[in-house]
């Protein structure tokens, strides 16, 4: 860290030197034309770019331009245009002449970079033996992109992305090829800058409103503006993946932030703003739809008393008719404005940008806004020989939260009232006391708006993340590299709910503080080889890493406050004190990696890779682990027998790896102990602290390991205008870190140990067309196509482990998943609905008669293969969460200065287990004087019958949905003009057209109902509603 | 020349910052915020926190939920209907309660299993601190370990009573033991508390009430003895015949029904307990100062620490915060309740009001009582356990609220043992050796003695009479399965609401199954018959 701080000083002053040096200069101009390398015709709308100046001017359609007062000197001139291969020219500009250039450029079906970031180093394209797939920030980030998450969704075959929900910042799943894990950490490493970064939550967890557990965290990336990436490449299989060892097995991300280039100081300055609605809202009665609903049960309980509601109902109807679904969200906006300068010289190049964006949520009373503050500079010194690069990434994440619920009981957060409140109360009453919100009486049923508007629950998060970084060439070939990285973050999060409020007025109200700070360190040490001897090359890396993370975290409680005016901002003045906890945890990483790449005539290369991991939460004598890789590739398309195919690019490609994962938090392996509270007692009438073990020893405990068979062929036919890869992959996981049962007395029920194996197979298929290049117009479209199936092979002793807790009142102790050897993960298990009787009872398939069955009681009988009561010995598999396949289609058309840009997503076969309908699509509700969702009314299950999880809240859930759709128009603005130099206006849809048969508000669900932390998939219960958006744009450069 | 001294400048910089490469490959971890067994237990203070968490196992969250939902829900005493949207739960409430519980049932995976883990859990903190008492000396040390052992004995009945001979171990090593025979777990629990019996204190101040004296270890002993004709088979328990202390032998050579009658002397003639001279007050917020305690689960008003019962019984509208509505009663066993009976005052029946203010209270959807609204008027019958109305069944509120109560948390003690249990231990025991005994008969009307106005004391005895004032004396204290179980009633037992119970001649439900995860998680253990 104190590299960085003698470092910023040091070079800020470099730039102070460098930038008056560029001001002195004579002026002279570039002209010239572009023209199609195929067809030879002129080319319009081609950006044409001075780099490192932010000159820039586009193309009339005879293929001309003009680029007038520019200094003298050498520069670097890019062409770059949809559709085609973009090109690279040095001018000289002389004083006071017009310097005429010609550009040819080549149509290419896919954006493709000619250089591959692939962790510690980059490598030549051509040189790549492993599955690596990239991502070009400039087409992906287009409508409101919050994180960097969202720029991979749908462009890339095998990667699965799921954002847990409409929230605003809302957390994601990601999955690379597949669940690799039961219950240790799926999520893919995440790389910014070479340095390896903590994905954890940055500040302290919400608060619990609902019995049963808080809103899932907000993504811990939040802190990154989407715009300052210039490169994502994403490792999927193991030979690639190996560099990074045990941290690899679930894919790593490799994220390069935007840096300065050499030429004159330029600045970009770019805003939009959006505004949101929910695309789909609860289905609930209206207030005269319940009301005539309530008045016919009660008649038909007038009837059959047996039967219907008792006439108590008719008196919790009011005459207000107020539609919960709506009151409760908005037409919500987001605002975003980046504010970027870049310059340099040619020995010092900066980058600085500033962000900041405000953004809703369509429900009430929740948002995000993050400030974001960024700073890159390279400095060379030695004729090159020593180059220095620093990156600072400062930000300030805001928070505000709603209190909804991410599973639940009995007592309701946000969505369960939106589902449930009365709607023929209103939303306030007004009377002598003066207006105040409606509440029922109850504590566990909540006016919605009152808990949004009533409740303050914010975080408020700073994180700065920053790497210091030198190279230096020992010799011509060998370099030698230093890089430091810190990444700090401390999130502050405060609630307060008042006396107000029904869940404060229970305790005369509450206030919670929590502070979380993380501090992660990384330093790399590294040697690199690179020689190109006649038709052999080499490139070999050696390295050391070290990583530790400290985490520490304080959570304060008070109730029972004189008033609410305090908020959470004196604590002290509460009566009730519970409490305060207080954490501390340490993680260590330490690695020895090397790489070696061998090319031979450009035809053939061999790479591999052997990572030595040491990770300190392991047990000790299992603590290091060697993590191999190898893998080959040949060019077939170089070979002489290739040469008449139509093929102009091919390619195969083979490689093994084993992987780890390091899903272990500190301390797993050791039996600790912890002043938990189930270890508290009383004597007389005196609490004594209670110390009890609350982790079992694992002596044994050892990474999971990971070895993944990747064949993979990359395609390119007519001059590369179709390209892309088709890749065939299995994943075989053993050692599963798995959380599971040990044999009692045991301190404590379970341990991690490692148990089992799983199996992931996969077929991946990315396509790239340049259909149509014309001057005028070029359309370019991909299609990435993924098909992966996941089996649970074996799991040792375990015939089985329950997860899926279903949430909602009735269902305690009520799960809806296994984990079945030989099924895959995300299998539902459960009673088969066979229908209702004539009475209105739900009745479920039963396979035999067990005991009980012929007696005359009527319930257990089981008749006619139905029965009332399922029995466990007729529960079954009913449905799988896997998609069957999932798709992406992406689009971008230029016609002269417009562009179309289009991205489609889809998933294919899935099964989703709808538990808002299971509970809230339920007439029972009315029982309590509560609202349903409105598929109750038709369906022929009585109102007394309760919730019963069954394969009949097993939905099929395939989808299709246009993500994205972008218009934009470029303007040039001639120099005589005095301002800016170009201007982009686009208008941009997300969201707009979702195609399924769920029934549910969106088919994309991400609900955590783990039990003892083995993974659950496609549940579905109150989720926050996903946006539909509408965003306008401009991006403007001086 | 000055390249070159930059150069030498730089390599040295390069080569100091390669130094950690040598020295950092050191992965000790050394927990923060938790500690390790090593560093901890070293006085009697840090000791008793170790002793504290294995008490803790019999509240709320341990004993008062697997053990206490098995002993009474599987019974005539409590049934949790399924009411509406309300307490469908998987259908496990209906299971034990209809006796069609599996190994990989709902119940079998859920209760059932919390009995396995939270009385083993109880065994392994004991193991723990008893381990790590091998290695230092502390004051009181002698007293400890009794402590300890006299607690680690108590879970082990509780596993003996509910699974019969299960896995039996003395230290903490986490390992997969096969099980012993129901006998052998027996003569274990016996012999530990023979052991330390004499070095547990007859009395203790104020300030350590509730800790373990010696009136424990003697009132499960003589618990186990007179359910010795239970506890010590294999296999040969009786579903339809009262199975009989007298021929069995214990320790001492000593039969069975003689060795219950000895150490319920033991307590009664020790001066340390006696009843208390209300029935009332054993079950009050302030029943910890009951002298008729031998053994409570602590409770206090307090955060996390306190007993949740009402929660369990009340109606949403009769307590703060709203109570679960839940758990009833039998009509059958409602009735069985002599109307003059204090005793019968435990079930709240007909019109209700909130248990805190005395103001009546109206059914749902209305929580306040007003225009249109129903009041609240429990009935003893439930007509369909399967759809139960919210007023449906009588309900157990034997241990009161708690007014100064923190939101659930009530501070009355639950009671394991108490003196009444030993007068009709004894009684039993010598109804057995002499059947239609007159001592026997006398120290059962010392019981009814405190509970009718005028008194209205039995003319004979025999089992049956002593099955029924059990259920009068104790119902709701998690006796009721054992007591049937003995007198070869549990799953014979009929009830006329029809709710789906009918009687069987499944003796293997006596024994509950080991829960499947559990057999997965040790592959020693054998099932018990019938599963």
């Amino acid at each position: 860290m104190r590299l960085i701080r003698y470092a910023v000083p040091a070079v800020i002053l470099g730039l102070a030197w460098a930038t008056p040096l560029a001001a002195q200069q004579s002026l002279g101009s570039i002209s010239g034309k572009v023209t199609d390398g195929v067809t030879q015709q002129p080319l319009g709308a081609v950006t044409i770019r001075i780099e490192g100046t932010g000159r820039e001017t586009s193309t009339r359609p005879d293929g001309g331009f003009v680029l007038s007062d520019v200094a003298a000197g050498s520069y670097r001139v890019r062409a770059a245009r949809i559709g085609y291969a973009p090109f690279l020219q040095e001018v000289t500009v002389k004083d006071g002449a017009a310097t005429e250039v010609q550009f040819t450029m080549q149509p290419q079906a896919a954006v493709i970079d000619p250089v591959v970031v692939v962790g510690y180093g980059t490598q030549r394209r051509e040189a790549i033996t492993g599955a690596v797939s990239t991502v070009d920030p400039s087409t992906a980030n287009v409508g409101v992109i919050t994180n960097a998450n969202q720029l991979i969704q749908g462009r890339v075959a095998g990667v699965e992305m799921v954002t847990n929900n409409g929230e605003p910042g809302s957390g994601a799943q990601i999955r690379i090829r597949g669940s690799t894990s039961i219950s240790a950490n799926n999520e893919p490493l995440y790389v910014i800058d070479g340095v390896p970064v903590a994905n954890d939550a940055t500040s302290g967890s919400g608060f619990d409103v609902a019995g049963g557990s808080p809103p899932l965290a907000r993504s811990a990336l939040n802190l990154l503006n989407p715009a300052d990436i210039g490169s994502i490449t994403i490792l999927k299989d193991a030979s690639a993946t190996a560099i990074y060892g045990s941290r690899g097995a679930n894919g790593v991300i490799l994220i390069e932030t935007k840096k300065g280039s050499a030429g004159g100081a330029s600045v970009e300055y770019d805003t939009y703003a959006a505004t949101s609605t929910p695309a789909r809202r609860y289905d609930v009665l209206t207030g005269p739809e319940y009301r005539a609903f309530v008045q016919s049960q009660v008649a038909i309980h007038n009837a059959d008393s047996t039967r219907g509601l008792d006439s108590s109902a008719i008196a919790t109807l009011g005459a207000a008719n107020t539609d919960w679904a709506r009151v409760t969200t908005r037409t919500a906006t987001t605002q975003n404005h980046n504010l970027r300068f870049a310059g340099g010289s040619d020995v010092t190049r900066y980058l600085a940008s500033l962000n900041y964006m405000n953004q809703d949520g369509v429900a009430l009373a929740n948002g995000m806004k993050r400030l974001q503050g960024r700073l890159s500079a390279t400095h060379q010194a030695l004729n090159s020989r020593l180059r220095l690069g620093l990156n600072v990434t400062t930000s300030q994440v805001n928070d505000q939260f709603l209190t909804y619920e991410n599973n639940g009981g009995f007592a309701g957060g946000f969505f369960e009232n939106v589902a449930t409140f009365n709607p023929t109360q209103p939303v306030t009453v007004t009377d002598s006391l003066g207006t105040r919100y409606f509440e029922t009486g109850s504590t566990s049923v909540r006016n919605p708006v009152a808990l949004a508007e009533q409740i303050t629950d914010r975080a408020a998060t700073n994180r700065t993340l920053g790497n210091l970084s030198a190279d230096f060439d020992i010799l011509p070939n060998l370099t030698a590299r230093i890089n430091v990285g810190a990444d700090k973050s401390t999130g502050l999060r405060q609630l307060y709910i008042p006396k107000s409020n029904p869940i404060g007025s229970a305790v005369g109200g509450l206030a919670r503080q929590g502070e979380y700070t993380n501090v992660s360190r990384t330093l790399q040490t590294q040697l690199s080889y690179r020689r190109q001897v006649g038709a052999h090359s080499f490139d070999v890396i050696g390295a050391y890493e070290w990583t530790q993370i400290d985490r520490d975290s304080l959570i304060a409680e008070s109730h029972n406050f004189l008033t609410d005016a305090f908020s959470f901002n004196n604590m002290g003045s509460g009566t009730v004190i519970v409490p305060p906890t207080s954490g501390g945890r340490m993680d260590r990483w330490i690695s020895f990696l090397t790489r070696a790449n061998y090319g031979y005539k450009e035809r053939y290369f061999v790479t591999g890779v052997l990572r030595y991991d040491g990770r300190s939460s392991f047990a000790k004598g299992h603590q290091w682990t060697a993590f191999p890789g190898i893998s080959a590739s040949w060019r077939l398309s170089q070979e002489n027998f290739l040469a008449k195919s139509p093929f102009s690019d091919l390619r195969l490609r083979v490689g093994y790896g084993v992987v780890g994962n390091p899903g272990a938090a500190a301390y797993s392996s050791l039996l600790t102990l912890d002043p938990s509270g189930d270890a508290r007692y009383v004597f007389g009438t005196t609490p004594i602290t209670g110390i009890a073990p609350n982790r079992n020893a694992n002596p044994n405990l050892s990474f999971e390991r990971t070895s993944q068979l990747d064949i993979g062929v990359d395609y390119g036919l007519m001059q590369n205008r179709i390209s892309g890869s088709l890749e065939y992959y299995v994943k075989n996981t053993s050692d599963l870190l798995l959380t599971v049962n040990v044999p009692q007395p045991a301190p404590v029920v379970n341990r991690l140990e490692n148990v089992g194996k799983i199996r992931n197979r996969g077929v991946e298929l990315s396509l790239d067309a340049l259909p149509i290049s014309r001057p005028a117009l070029t359309w370019r479209a991909g299609i990435v196509l993924s098909v992966e199936r996941n089996k649970v092979v074996d799991l040792g002793p375990y015939t089985f482990i329950t997860t899926g807790t279903v949430s909602g009142q009735g269902q305690s102790g009520q799960t809806s998943q296994r984990v079945i050897p030989g099924f895959p993960i995300g299998t539902f298990y459960g009673p088969v609905y066979a229908g209702v009787d004539s009475t209105g009872r739900q009745l479920f398939r039963c396979s035999s008669l067990g005991a009980g069955d012929t007696t005359t009681t009527g319930v257990q009988k089981c008749l006619n293969g139905v029965m009332r009561t399922a029995r466990a010995s007729d529960y079954k598999v009913i449905g799988n969460a896997n998609p069957d396949f999932t798709l992406g289609f992406h689009s971008e058309v230029s016609w002269r200065k417009f562009d179309f840009t289009m991205l489609v997503r889809g998933s294919f076969g899935q099964d989703v287990f709808n538990n808002t309908a299971l509970v809230y699509a339920t007439k029972g509700n009315a029982l309590q004087g509560k609202n349903f969702l409105r598929g109750a009314l038709t369906d022929p299950i009585r109102v007394r019958d309760p919730a019963v999880y069954s394969s009949r809240w097993i939905e099929k859930a395939s989808f299709l949905r246009l993500q994205n759709i972008t218009v934009g128009y470029s303007f040039d603005i001639p120099s005589s003009v005095g301002a800016a130099r170009t201007a982009r206006v686009y208008v941009s849809g997300d969201n707009l057209l979702l195609l399924t048969g769920y029934s549910g508000l969106d088919p994309e669900v991400f609900n955590d109902t783990n039990i003892g932390g083995i993974i659950t998939r496609g549940v579905d219960y109150l989720s926050y509603p996903r946006a539909r958006t509408v965003t306008a744009g401009v991006r403007v450069a001086f | 020349m000055r390249n070159s001294i930059r150069f030498a400048r730089f390599s040295t910089l390069l080569a100091l910052s390669a130094l950690p490469l040598v020295g950092c490959t050191d992965l000790t971890e050394t927990p923060k915020s938790n500690i390790t067994p090593g560093n901890f237990y070293r006085n009697e203070a840090e000791v008793l926190g170790g002793v504290a968490s294995v008490y803790a196992m019999t509240r709320n969250d341990g004993t008062l939920w697997g053990y206490y939902n098995m002993s009474e829900i599987s019974t005539d005493e409590m049934i949790v209907p399924t009411r509406g949207q309300d307490w469908f739960d998987n259908g496990r409430w209906l299971e034990i309660h209809r006796q069609t519980w599996q190994a990989a049932s709902p119940a079998g995976l859920d209760d059932i299993n919390r009995i396995w883990v939270d009385s083993y859990k109880g065994v392994a903190r004991a193991n723990v601190v008893l381990d790590a008492l091998k290695n230092v000396t502390v004051s009181n040390q002698a007293g400890m370990e009794a402590e300890l052992r006299t607690l680690r004995a108590f879970y082990y009945y509780l596993l003996l009573d509910t699974f019969g001979g299960v896995p039996l171990a003395t230290d903490a090593s986490v390992v997969p033991r096969a099980r012993v025979t129901r006998d052998s777990l027996f003569r274990f629990i016996e012999s530990e508390l023979l052991a330390v019996r004499g070095t547990l204190p007859l009395t203790r101040p104020a300030t350590e009430q509730g800790r373990i004296r010696r009136g424990v270890a003697d009132a499960i002993l003589a618990n186990m003895y007179v359910n010795a004709g239970v506890f010590h088979k294999e296999t040969g328990v009786s579903a339809t015949t009262y199975n009989s202390c007298t021929g069995v032998t214990v320790a001492g050579g000593l039969n069975a029904c003689q060795a219950a009658i000895n150490f319920s002397d033991s307590i009664l003639n020790s001066g340390a307990y006696s009843l208390a001279a209300t029935w009332r007050s054993n079950f009050t917020a302030t029943n910890r100062s009951s002298p008729e305690n031998i053994f409570v689960a602590k409770n206090l008003a307090a955060s996390g620490l306190g007993l949740n019962f009402p929660q369990r019984a009340l109606h949403y509208s009769q307590f703060s915060p709203e109570p679960w509505n839940g758990f009833s009663t039998l009509a059958e066993t409602y009735r069985a309740f002599d109307s003059a009976d204090v005793r019968r005052q435990i079930f709240l029946k007909g019109p209700q009001v909130n248990q805190e203010t005395g103001a009546p209270v109206c059914e749902r959807p209305k929580t306040t009582c007003g225009a249109g609204s129903v009041p609240l008027v429990f009935t003893d019958t439930i007509g369909d356990a399967t759809s139960a109305h919210e007023n449906e069944g009588a309900r157990i509120m034997k241990f009161s609220v708690d007014p100064g109560h923190v939101a659930e948390n009530n501070g009355n003690d639950f009671t394991f043992f108490r003196l009444a249990e030993i007068y009709l231990i004894k009684a039993e025991a010598l109804n057995e050796q002499t059947p239609g005994s007159a001592t026997a008969l006398g120290l059962v009307n010392t019981i009814r003695a405190r509970v009718f106005t005028p008194p209205k004391p039995l003319v004979a005895i025999n089992r049956a009479a002593i099955l029924s004032e059990r259920l009068f004396e104790f119902a709701g204290e998690a006796k009721r399965r054992q007591d049937l179980i003995r007198h070869g009633r549990y799953t014979t037992w009929t009830e006329a609401s029809k709710n789906g119970k009918a009687p069987t001649t499944e003796v293997f439900r006596i024994l509950l199954p080991i829960p499947q995860s559990q057999m997965d998680a040790n592959p020693l253990l054998v099932q018990n018959p019938g599963y």
